[in-house]
């Protein structure tokens, strides 16, 4: 695949001292996914997953601030699920019934809600699992969303080429 | 909010990166600043066809042109590249935050696991 390593994407390799099969569960489960997802400080109370291809994402986040929680809510669909290897689903900012938040009337008219698409490959490793995440952004409706990840490759290359 | 202006700016970058001749013109700029006389050399394309490219480059901030009012050469400009990874960086050290509490979950289930129930695996 050209695409596996982005140069717009955070990539993260882990090795955890689990099965595949856990860790597995550990993204399509959303009583274990709620127990490690949310970032410091913040609590997920919300996490709905139909993990199969085309099935629909919303996850609620929520931080506390000194005028009282905030939830942030997310939306998406999964891509593919080939059960303990693979998972890919989209992601964006959303309201609590999965609309996608539009930009708001101060943004200037070409301003558009970025997704982004998670992609999670999972390895048995002697019972052990190793993981590699890739979280890569998608701007909405940039002319052909798979276009510019190749663009983006192509010009990356083309600046690490030497000067001649 | 600053994000959404810096979003809408990757918006522009990767507009302008969506196109070959762009990129071509940016891969020319790689060696060294040139003229749009130059840059419109390799392609045959009429002069105004290649300043309306550049225009595109120079809004997403990938081409700056100089002042010499006869030449103004175009020199290329690698900072909003350096902001699409700023922009994915910015989700890392999320991430790792996020597996080291699924490390420390995970150890705690299966212990638990271990300790809780034999029968159960």
């Amino acid at each position: 695949m050209t695409d596996d390593r982005l140069q717009d994407a955070v990539v993260i390799e882990r090795t955890f001292e689990a099965p595949v099969q856990l860790v597995w569960r550990m993204w399509t489960d959303p009583e274990h996914f709620k127990a490690w997802y949310g970032p410091k400080g913040a609590a997920i109370p919300v996490a709905k997953m139909d993990a199969r291809v085309g099935g629909s994402r919303l996850i609620c986040m929520e931080v506390q601030s000194p005028s009282g929680p905030i939830q942030m809510w997310f939306a998406g669909e999964f891509r593919e699920v080939i059960e303990n290897e693979r998972l890919v689903y989209t992601e964006l900012m959303s309201d609590e019934n999965g609309k996608p938040t539009s930009p708001s009337d101060t943004d200037p008219p070409n301003a558009h809600p970025a997704s982004t698409e998670v992609r999670v490959e999972l390895e048995d490793v002697g019972g052990r699992t190793k993981l590699v995440m890739t979280h890569s952004g998608i701007p909405a409706d940039s002319p052909g969303a798979a276009g510019w990840h190749m663009a983006f490759d192509k010009l990356a290359s083309h600046l690490a080429q030497p000067v001649r | 909010m600053a994000t959404a202006i810096d979003e809408d700016r990757l918006s522009d970058t990767f507009a302008a990166l969506a196109n070959s001749t762009r990129r071509a013109i940016l891969a020319r700029l790689v060696k060294g600043g040139a003229t749009v006389n130059e840059l419109a050399e390799p392609f045959a394309m009429t002069l105004p066809a290649i300043s309306k490219h550049i225009k595109v480059l120079e809004q997403a901030g990938l081409v700056t042109r100089g002042h010499r009012a006869q030449f103004r050469p175009c020199t290329l400009d690698a900072t909003p590249l350096k902001e699409i990874s700023t922009w994915a960086e910015r989700y890392r050290p999320v991430w790792e935050s996020r597996f080291d509490q699924m490390d420390a979950y995970l150890a705690e289930l299966q212990s638990r696991q271990e300790k809780g129930s034999p029968h159960d695996d």
